[in-house]
């Protein structure tokens, strides 16, 4: 029975999440809460997509925006040009365009380490960026690509706000899944091994750089189906979602909600989402709130929020 | 099994290895003795390739492994205890052996959990190396002495043909140096040790043929009996240690 428990908490939940838009109806604000939900998972894959590279390989990315807004500007694009709604289509072309642009990025990025890395990493970011600013005939410049359509998959109509809520709450629960897999696995102890003793690695006969760039061109794909989920949701792509404030987001939410545990990215996620777009309407400076409590993180909690709660609880029962 | 041929490594104006020429026979245990600054540090970050030459050659088996890089030379068969010791400070004893297990195969099993045999084999290891009670123990949290025991069980899982050993014994106690020296000369006969040590009783309990290191020279090589008896070495090295 107790071995049952824990599996069927997360059905529940995971049913729970999926439909939200349909038992939050008699609440008043059900519709800002979907939207505000939705946000939150979709930043929450960006975040589990950054903590694969920041937590679990030691690789501070601060250029993880740039899958993010290629994945958004990919589904956006393809949809138009092949005037197509199929959703798979639009995210097979924003996980195949991600993922090249984290093969080509990362090839050079991962031969560096630590902060030359990091600085890397957002320097490739801000080119991206100044590209899709540029290319206005194919992004729309500064004035955003509008009109993405709407994704269909087996006659299925992604199109209005809680069927796309139940489309980001499914494909963010796989991203999840698919996370969890791999963290246990002996690839994600791999690359635990990168991040706790990369010579170790090399002198085991593991190519760290092939790891390395291997991890870089999952998390991209990864950041890239975020990406496209952002395209559907908003129906808009902006090069907002290809800057380094994004970037600063998920990598705050990471940190935030916990490094190198499963949960800490989406927790985080939730977090700085609530503080950034719910905490406005009730308090003054609530951005300068984030600040805060991201400095009190650095600060005192390095292990986010998930570590500290799993530190409390093991102390609980010691 | 291993060979240099006038091997040469500078930093800036110094002359870490000034043509060092070696030759360790298949299953040989030979050790590296020399002052501080002799070059045997460098020698090994060339072994291992940490380092590249400047000059000379590096041959493994008959192949000529010059310029190759660590990851490559190991898959080849190269491992080495660190002087200092390079493990996996947060993960258990049985993990830090089962990811040197798990490098043969690779890491790239993104869906399969790490399979029964490779942490059977990680186990055995640490029984090996008297570490069987310790596997689920965080490498950080052992005792010197365990943690040079885990990094020699580490060096070993990837069932290396020759094995550099770094002062093996370095910071420990003389109940720890006695049982360290003890498990390596258990090691499996087929296994080339290379072996850097200080100690010169260990170096005696454990080494067929000894070369020494001086200036990044190699100044004698022979049976212990035979460096013991040399004059020169003696005057450099040895002297000052054992009196």
């Amino acid at each position: 029975m107790r071995r049952l428990a824990l599996p069927l908490a997360v059905l529940v939940a995971a049913a729970l999440l999926v439909t939200f838009p349909i038992w939050s109806v008699p609440w008043e604000g059900s519709r800002y809460a979907i939207s505000i939900l939705r946000d939150m998972l979709i930043l929450a894959i960006l975040a589990l997509s950054l903590d694969l590279l920041v937590g679990s390989a030691g690789m501070p990315s601060l250029g993880q925006s740039a899958y993010f807004g290629a994945g958004a500007y990919a589904a956006a694009i393809a949809g138009q040009r092949l005037a197509s709604d199929d959703l798979l289509l639009g995210l097979g072309a924003a996980i195949l365009v991600s993922s090249l642009l984290a093969l080509a990025i990362g090839a050079v990025a991962v031969r560096a380490a630590g902060i030359f890395f990091l600085m890397l990493t957002l320097a490739f970011a801000q080119m991206v960026f100044a590209v899709a600013f540029q290319a206005a005939d194919l992004t729309g410049g500064s004035n955003g690509f509008s009109g993405v359509r709407r994704p269909m998959l087996f006659g299925l109509d992604f199109n209005g706000p809680d069927a796309l809520f139940h489309l980001v709450a499914i494909v963010f629960l796989a991203v999840l899944l698919l996370v969890w897999r791999i963290r246990s696995s002996t690839y994600g102890r791999a690359l635990i091994g990168l991040r706790e003793n990369e010579r170790r690695m090399r002198a085991l006969g593991y190519d760290t750089t092939r790891l390395k760039l291997s991890a870089f061109v999952l998390a991209g794909a990864i950041a890239g189906v975020g990406g496209a989920l952002q395209a559907y949701s908003i129906r808009f792509v902006s090069t907002n979602d290809v800057g380094v404030a994004r970037s600063v987001e998920a990598f705050v939410s990471v940190l935030i909600g916990g490094a190198s545990t499963l949960l800490g990215p989406v927790v985080g996620a939730v977090v700085v989402l609530f503080i950034e777009r719910v905490m406005p309407s009730y308090i003054a400076f609530a951005e300068t709130l984030l600040g805060l409590v991201f400095i009190i993180f650095v600060l005192a909690a390095r292990q986010g929020i998930v570590g500290v709660v799993r530190v409390a609880y093991a102390r609980a029962r010691a | 099994m291993i060979e240099t041929s006038d091997l040469r490594r500078g930093f800036g104006g110094i002359k870490a290895l000034a043509g060092v020429s070696l030759k360790v026979a298949e299953g040989e245990r030979r050790a590296i003795i020399g002052p501080n600054g002799a070059g045997k540090t460098t020698l090994f970050n060339v072994l291992t390739g940490e380092l590249e030459p400047t000059a000379g050659e590096v041959r493994l088996a008959g192949e000529n492994v010059t310029g190759r890089r660590p990851h490559e030379l190991a898959r080849r068969g190269i491992a080495r205890m660190y002087q200092r010791n390079e493990l996996f400070d947060p993960l258990s004893a049985r993990d830090n052996v089962a990811i040197g297990v798990a490098a043969a195969a690779g890491p790239y099993r993104p869906f399969s959990s790490p399979p029964a045999s490779e942490l059977v084999a990680a186990d055995d290891l640490l029984e090996r190396v008297g570490l069987g009670t310790r596997a689920a123990t965080p490498a950080r949290a052992l005792s010197h002495g365990e943690r040079r025991q885990l990094e020699l069980a580490v060096a070993l899982a990837r069932r290396p043909r020759v094995l550099l050993l770094d002062e093996p014994t370095a910071g420990m106690s003389p109940t720890e140096t006695a049982r360290i020296t003890e498990l390596i000369a258990s090691l499996d006969r087929s296994l080339t040790l290379v072996i850097v040590e200080h100690d010169m009783d260990v170096v005696f309990r454990l080494a067929e043929r000894i070369t020494v290191l001086h200036e990044g020279r190699v100044i004698a090589d022979g049976t212990p009996a035979q460096v013991r008896g040399d004059t020169l070495v003696n005057e450099v090295y040895l002297g000052k240690v054992v009196a």
